[in-house]
């Protein structure tokens, strides 16, 4: 990233978002610098993918969000195009489309730069040549060399969020945010499309990340707690005390933090990416 | 609707609802139209079982069926005409119901357009599910009579009456298709900054495609039944043949051409079965 660089710091000012009388975001700011990488957490409802949401324009909101020096909701159609091409995004049920080949999901990471002829030339014969081979070396970089025509509905969850991986990896995004994106994955995949998203932050994108297992959040310079959609921690995780987190976390008994609480039994202990928690997969709380 | 609690009579009752004044009033309705229409229609199960004489002559004249070689190469004709007619309207009526379910399917992505963007993405949506509510709600037989008095007798009105019908009633299902897909691929698409045009095409289109194949089968199974009886109105197909042999009093040509409509409608209604069977698997 050059001279773009400045075209990546994300502002978000006393925002909120309102969804009939529930306030899912409750007069939230925060600066994301470029490169900077942070974890977002907080219970099931706080809000954390109403944020992410938000940032793309997928909600309206009060108060005001910028990407450089643009306010992403006073865009016009075009300009917002724009952004969100720049902007990539990863979710924990994968969002790709399922009929597709696995190559085509990739490929459309770069959806935004095709004018209507491409398009329409992708849509009938595929990716033209640059482009498959930049899908190619993306699927590659995830583990999936060769699969590239396979139906993407064949594949398993992993692999689906491997592409979905890929597709980040064609659209190079300045900002990228992924919401839960191991909420459905194993333990091996995680640890690889963690790695994929860390090499894409290293390149200079931004990476905020929506992360149910605090262990994992902890491992990130700076982590953001959401709850009942206000700002409740905002700093480094080595100020993140139990305390801290027993508030944070409080009222919702399901998601405490792992490892905390060593005397009891039952699947919160699992200490890897949490599979326990596929919450929201189902239901409106799942952006 | 807050009604006050009823007092608890330690029964639970089964699927079918209790006695309610509502239900009775439903009930009295039906038992009301029934009768009166049971008059209106002249409604006769006596005369049905005891004037049995003009049912048993017309059955018994039309066995054994006329076999002979006119009249097999007249139904050959007649079968082949009607099958024509109902595959070329169905495709045609896939081809042009096809953009209009496009333009009369809600977009997704409205979060922050402006009032103008909305009122304009909001017109054609309109005039596309007007055209196809008009082209669905007249039936098939009814355009059939309006093209054959413009264009006159023959296949070709016949075609076309059901091609309209066919893009009505294709449109309105496709759109619902489309309405129906599963909306996160398509958000996800959005919010990578597709644009309306590639959004329906990469998200919507590819989700909804194995509908739309195993709908216009669909659609050609009951145009195969229409295309019967548009003859009767002199719009082509094997009811011309029919009504004609019927006029000369010629049951048993009748017997053979009816015979040969049962089983090409069974064995095209088989087929589509089929395939859209392993189309949706
Ligand atoms: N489209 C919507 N319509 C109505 N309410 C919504 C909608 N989306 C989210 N909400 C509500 O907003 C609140 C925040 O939801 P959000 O999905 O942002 O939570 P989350 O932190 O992502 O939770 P999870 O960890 O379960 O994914 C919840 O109370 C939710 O019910
Ligand atoms: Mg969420």
């Amino acid at each position: 990233m050059t001279s773009s660089q400045r075209d990546n710091a994300l502002e978000i000012r006393g925002v909120s978002v309102a969804f009939g009388k529930n306030l899912a975001l409750d007069d939230v700011s925060l600066a994301v610098e470029p490169g900077e990488r942070l974890a977002v957490i907080g219970t099931s409802g706080a809000g954390k993918s109403t944020l992410f949401r938000a940032i793309t324009r997928d909600v309206g909101v009060s108060g005001e969000i910028r990407f450089g020096d643009r306010r992403i909701h006073t865009l016009s159609k075009r300009e917002l195009r724009e952004v969100r091409g720049s902007v990539g995004k990863i979710h924990q049920a994968y969002n790709l489309v399922p009929q597709l080949p696995a190559g085509v999901n990739a490929a459309l990471g770069d959806v935004v730069n095709m004018g209507k002829l491409r398009t329409l030339h992708t849509f009938l014969a595929g990716p033209n040549t640059a482009l498959a081979k930049t899908v190619e070396a993306a699927m590659e970089r995830v583990g999936l060399a060769g699969m590239s025509s396979a139906k993407t509905s064949n594949l398993s969850g992993g692999q689906q969020q491997r592409v979905a991986v890929a597709r980040l990896l064609v659209q190079r995004p300045g900002l990228i945010l992924a919401d839960e994106p191991f909420a459905a994955v194993d333990p091996v995949t995680t640890e690889r499309v963690f790695d994929a998203l860390l090499e894409l932050n290293k390149d200079g994108a931004s990476l905020l990340i929506s992360l149910h297992d605090v262990e994992l959040a902890k491992r990130f310079p700076r982590v953001v707690a959401l709850k009942e959609g206000s700002v409740v921690y905002d700093g480094s995780p080595e100020h993140l005390t139990n305390e801290k987190l027993n508030d944070i976390y409080d009222g919702d008994m399901e998601a405490r933090p792992k490892g905390k609480e060593p005397e009891e039994p039952g699947p919160d202990n699992f200490s890897g990416p949490d599979i326990t928690r596929l919450k929201g997969q189902d239901g409106i709380s799942a952006h | 609707m807050a009604s006050p609690p009823t007092k608890y009579e330690g029964r639970i009752g089964g699927a079918v609802p209790r006695f309610s004044w509502g239900s009775s009033l439903a009930i009295l309705i039906v038992v009301g139209l029934a009768g009166w229409s049971y008059y209106g229609t002249e409604f006769d199960i006596v005369d049905l079982l005891t004037n049995t004489e003009p049912a048993t002559r017309f059955v018994s004249e039309m066995f054994p069926p006329d076999f002979s070689t006119a009249t097999l190469q007249a139904t050959g004709q007649g079968v082949l005409e009607t099958f024509h007619m109902s595959f070329l309207g169905a495709l045609i009526g896939a081809v042009v119901a096809f953009p209009l379910a496009a333009l009369g399917t809600r977009g997704v992505d409205t979060v922050g357009a402006s009032r103008t963007e909305r009122v304009l993405r909001v017109v054609p949506y309109h005039v596309a599910r007007f055209i196809l509510n008009v082209f669905r709600s007249v039936p098939d037989i009814l355009w059939a009579l309006v093209f054959v008095v413009a264009l006159g007798l023959g296949p070709f009105p016949g075609t076309l009456a059901l091609a309209v019908h066919s893009a009505g009633v294709l449109g309105k299902l496709y759109s619902e298709t489309l309405e129906a897909v599963p909306s996160r691929p398509v958000e996800a698409l959005a919010s990578t900054g597709a644009d309306g045009f590639q959004s329906f095409l990469f998200g919507m289109l590819p989700q909804g495609m194995s509908n739309f194949t195993s709908l216009t089968l669909y659609m050609w199974e009951c145009n195969i039944r229409s295309a019967t009886i548009l003859g009767f109105v002199g719009a082509g197909g094997i009811g011309q043949q029919i009504l004609i042999s019927m006029n000369l009093f010629d049951y048993s040509k009748v017997a053979t051409l009816v015979g040969a409509t049962v089983v090409v409608v069974l064995v095209v209604d088989r087929f589509s079965a089929a395939v859209r069977k392993r189309i949706t698997d």
